[in-house]
């Protein structure tokens, strides 16, 4: 890939897809890395209620940070995307090389689809 | 052949999101009242809509993309937060008002009282939702909903003054009541411009796999579908007009609303009532608990598609599933239906700035949109619109409190 990419108008807020086109999630934060002299250099995206939470205020995440740890069905309270799992950057999403289903950005739909859907007649699993 | 069934998706779209509780609601109390002086306000509102609406289309065609997702990616999710949290809100109201007028449907055929009906039309519509394809409910709905064409045959039946009523599509300043006056001409146009019928149209258009060659399908759609629901709703007025203004009954209730058909159908009128209520309501709610899915799902990038199975996308169905069982609570807990309703719709219109102004904004993105963004003539339409919905968002929660009974 050698073009131009703005991180706030083509990073920030787009669509993840994973390696099966399955949308897993939006860039919720950016994180550069900057090391002494050297150029920053994007090392990985974020994933998650917290990273958003952290865009509104530090008393905004702390609040998000005490309900997360008492009901939250996730392992972790951001996915981190290293850049170097990146595939395509594109007008209309991020393609990375992972599996959704296999990733925390899934815990919430796993959790809901096998303790609440899965429960309910006629949810297409079985079919 | 596929582009031919694309209509129905306008015709749901206006059977459902144009005529719909708010319109029955807003229609007959300015027919009862002020008789055919507020048809103005009704054609206003649905030339503001038919603009939207073809803008919605277009952006959905070209970009691939529904409204909800591009306000998250191009502006951010701090600036969408808060219409986000507003428009959810509303939906929400929305929602319990389209369910309490398939509730009041119900009660006016079984005579049974209203909160009996709350939860099983709540399951009533999950079933659908979580059953059917997009396709299904598109087409169902609309086939159905061409029941509400009886308010047209009414207005026929009643030979109505057609000076008057002609008259009446030009604004005019009311004898009386000016702050009544005010709030339903404000109201009329908070029912038609409901800020999920965006939403949905575009959710749905992505979900229908439209392209650019569609474009001139949309633009047939949003004024074919518009004003077929505009000339259900403008009957509507006139109905009320002719057969509540001179008895002098004002409609505090629903039950005044039921009247007006029996004139022109002395034996089948409160049960055709009934059961175009019920079915444009019906339309509705399906329409506006799809939205909040679409629109949660978007905002938060999960996986969507009324098309999935609910085990493929278990959040977007998750979120209709609560939002009709908090929708149903209202009519649960003994809330009137009528008063509801009239409140959600001044509300409604005070939140149409968040739909508008965003949604013009897109439009105008040579970037996303290359030459299909807007020209001379939609900037003209969409800078007028963002004045109108500013003006509403300043006026109508006032004339709620004054204006309001």
């Amino acid at each position: 890939m050698h073009e131009r990419v703005e991180v706030m108008r083509d990073l920030l807020d787009k669509q993840l897809v994973d390696a099966d086109d399955t949308k897993m999630g939006r860039v919720d934060g950016i994180v550069l890395e900057i090391d002494g002299d050297k150029q920053p250099r994007i090392d990985h995206l974020e994933l998650g209620f917290i990273v958003l939470a952290r865009r509104l205020g530090p008393r905004v995440e702390k609040w998000f940070e005490a309900i997360r740890k008492r009901w939250s069905v996730r392992k972790s309270a951001r996915q981190i995307v290293p850049w170097s799992k990146v595939l395509d950057v594109t007008a209309h999403e991020i393609k990375i090389d992972v599996k959704a289903m296999d990733t925390p950005a899934f815990d919430w739909e796993r959790w809901m689809r096998d303790r609440v859907i899965d429960k309910i007649p006629g949810s297409g699993d079985d079919d | 052949m596929k582009k031919a069934l694309t209509l129905a998706l306008g015709i749901l779209t206006s059977v459902g999101g144009f005529f719909d509780v708010g319109n029955i609601a807003t229609c007959t109390q300015a027919g009862a009242r002020f008789r055919f002086q507020l048809i103005w306000s009704m054609v206003l509102a649905t030339i503001l809509a038919i603009f939207l609406i073809e803008m919605s289309g277009r952006f959905a065609a070209v970009t691939k993309k529904a409204l909800p997702d591009t306000i998250r990616e191009h502006f951010g999710f701090t600036f969408w937060l808060v219409p986000f949290i507003v428009l959810t809100l509303i939906h929400i109201l929305v929602l319990a008002a389209e369910i309490g007028g398939i509730c009041f449907a119900l009660h006016l055929v079984t005579g049974l009282p209203l909160q009996a009906f709350a939860l099983p039309v709540a399951v009533l519509v999950w079933l659908f939702l979580w059953r059917a394809t997009f396709s299904t409910i598109e087409n169902s709905t609309s086939a159905l909903g061409l029941i509400t064409l009886c308010f047209v045959v009414a207005t026929i039946w009643h030979h109505p003054p057609v000076h008057d009523v002609l008259r009446g599509a030009l604004p005019s300043l009311p004898q009386d009541h000016a702050s009544n006056y005010w709030f339903i001409a404000v109201s009329i146009i908070g029912a038609v411009i409901a800020p999920f019928m965006f939403y949905f149209y575009s959710s749905g258009a992505v979900e229908d796999e439209w392209d650019p060659s569609y474009i001139p399908v949309n633009r047939a759609v949003s004024v074919i579908g518009m004003g077929f629901g505009s000339i259900i709703s403008i009957a509507a007025i006139i109905v009320a007009g002719i057969v509540l203004a001179p008895r002098g009954i004002q409609v505090d209730d629903y039950h005044q609303a039921a009247l007006m058909l029996t004139s022109a159908f002395p034996y089948w009128g409160y049960v055709l009532f009934a059961v175009s209520m019920g079915i444009a309501c019906l339309g509705a709610a399906c329409e506006v608990a799809l939205s909040m899915s679409y629109t949660f799902a978007q905002t938060f990038g999960w996986n969507w598609g009324e098309n999935l199975n609910p085990a493929e996308d278990a959040r977007f169905s998750l979120v209709y599933t609560a939002s009709l069982l908090l929708g149903a609570m209202f009519t649960l807990v003994g809330i009137d239906p009528l008063k509801l309703t009239l409140i959600t719709m001044a509300l409604s219109a005070a939140a149409l700035p968040f739909v508008a102004i965003p949604m013009l904004l897109l439009m105008n993105d040579r970037h996303l949109l290359r030459d299909a963004a807007n020209g001379f003539i939609s900037n003209l339409a969409a800078a007028v619109i963002v004045v109108i919905t500013i003006v509403l968002a300043i006026v109508s929660i006032p004339l709620a409190f004054i204006g309001g009974s």
